[in-house]
């Protein structure tokens, strides 16, 4: 009984912290706190492949090769500014 | 990932000019050194934008904006950071004031993730083509139902690939917030897309 709300308390935890895991961010005792847990649990070890899958998918949404950035970006920007603003600083 | 280095782009001794050159002379009210300066950031800082907002043309009023203020800003630059992560501190908070006015005017509506899709890398192979599509699909809607503050901490250390110092300092927070934010992000988009898929997108 004991071995079991210890196993479900160490799952609840490994679940809270897979992406502190694959971030790096967790010290040596707890990454391998979440190491032992994970070598007997089928859904963290999952859980950990997913993390990563996750983060590298996200790195891969693609870069600003295809979108470009409107013509009219700098549209305001100016001496007194198409809206009538002053620049910046004297001169 | 780096911010991107700046082109060609002439000084009064003849080669290219560097930030610091450019920001002299744009703090002195050279407009062509200003554009030149920002213009080299203009089409990543207009993806954040597209990421953040999830709408072209808003993004496109933001992005405007955001070259105004920054214009009217660059007086006060003081090189504390990298001109780079000013200007996308300035879009993040861009951003975030025209999300609050979205929020203002239509409560709980979510992004378009339509928006928030990204254009497929080239040269894949049909059958991972669409897959890779399909993740993204996934992605991007998954982005789109977060919090700002989370998108914003996702998008920046994920999807751009910056450092936790330099992400927590556009974001306008200490690391050890930006890390909370950015687990908090993972969690729930790992939650939407679901652990299989995920894990069999990663091969």
């Amino acid at each position: 009984m004991g071995g079991v709300m210890s196993r479900a308390r160490e799952h609840r935890w490994s679940q809270a912290h897979l992406s502190h895991y694959v971030e790096g961010d967790l010290g040596p005792l707890a990454r391998r706190r979440l190491d032992r847990h994970a070598r007997d649990c089928v859904d963290c070890g999952r859980g950990i492949r997913a993390m990563r899958a996750l983060v590298y998918a996200l790195g891969g949404l693609g870069g600003p090769a295809g979108v470009r950035a409107p013509a009219t970006i700098f549209a305001r920007v100016g001496p007194a500014g198409s809206d009538g603003s002053a620049a910046p600083f004297a001169r | 990932m780096t911010p991107p280095s700046p082109g060609e782009r002439p000084s009064a001794a003849g080669g290219p000019a560097t930030d610091a050159e450019l920001i002299a002379r744009a703090q002195a009210g050279d407009v062509a050194a200003f554009e030149s300066l920002s213009g080299a950031y203009a089409d990543r800082l207009f993806m954040l934008l597209l990421r953040l907002l999830g709408d072209r043309g808003e993004a496109e009023d933001v992005a405007q904006e955001v070259m105004l203020r920054a214009w009217r800003g660059i007086g006060g630059f003081r090189g504390r950071s990298s001109y780079f992560t000013w200007l996308y501190r300035i879009a993040v908070n861009e951003a975030n004031r025209a999300l609050e006015k979205r929020a203002r005017r239509t409560a709980g509506a979510s992004l378009g993730p339509d928006e928030l899709q990204l254009p497929a890398p080239a040269a894949e192979e049909p059958s991972r083509q669409a897959e890779a599509s399909e993740l993204r699909m996934v992605l991007a809607q998954a982005l789109a139902e977060l919090p700002p503050p989370l998108r914003t901490a996702i998008v920046l250390r994920d999807v751009e690939g910056l450092s936790t110092q330099e992400a927590a300092e556009i974001a306008g927070v200490g690391q050890a917030a930006f890390k909370s934010r950015l687990h908090q992000a993972r969690m729930r988009v790992r939650d939407a897309i679901g652990d299989q898929v995920l894990a069999s997108a990663g091969g």
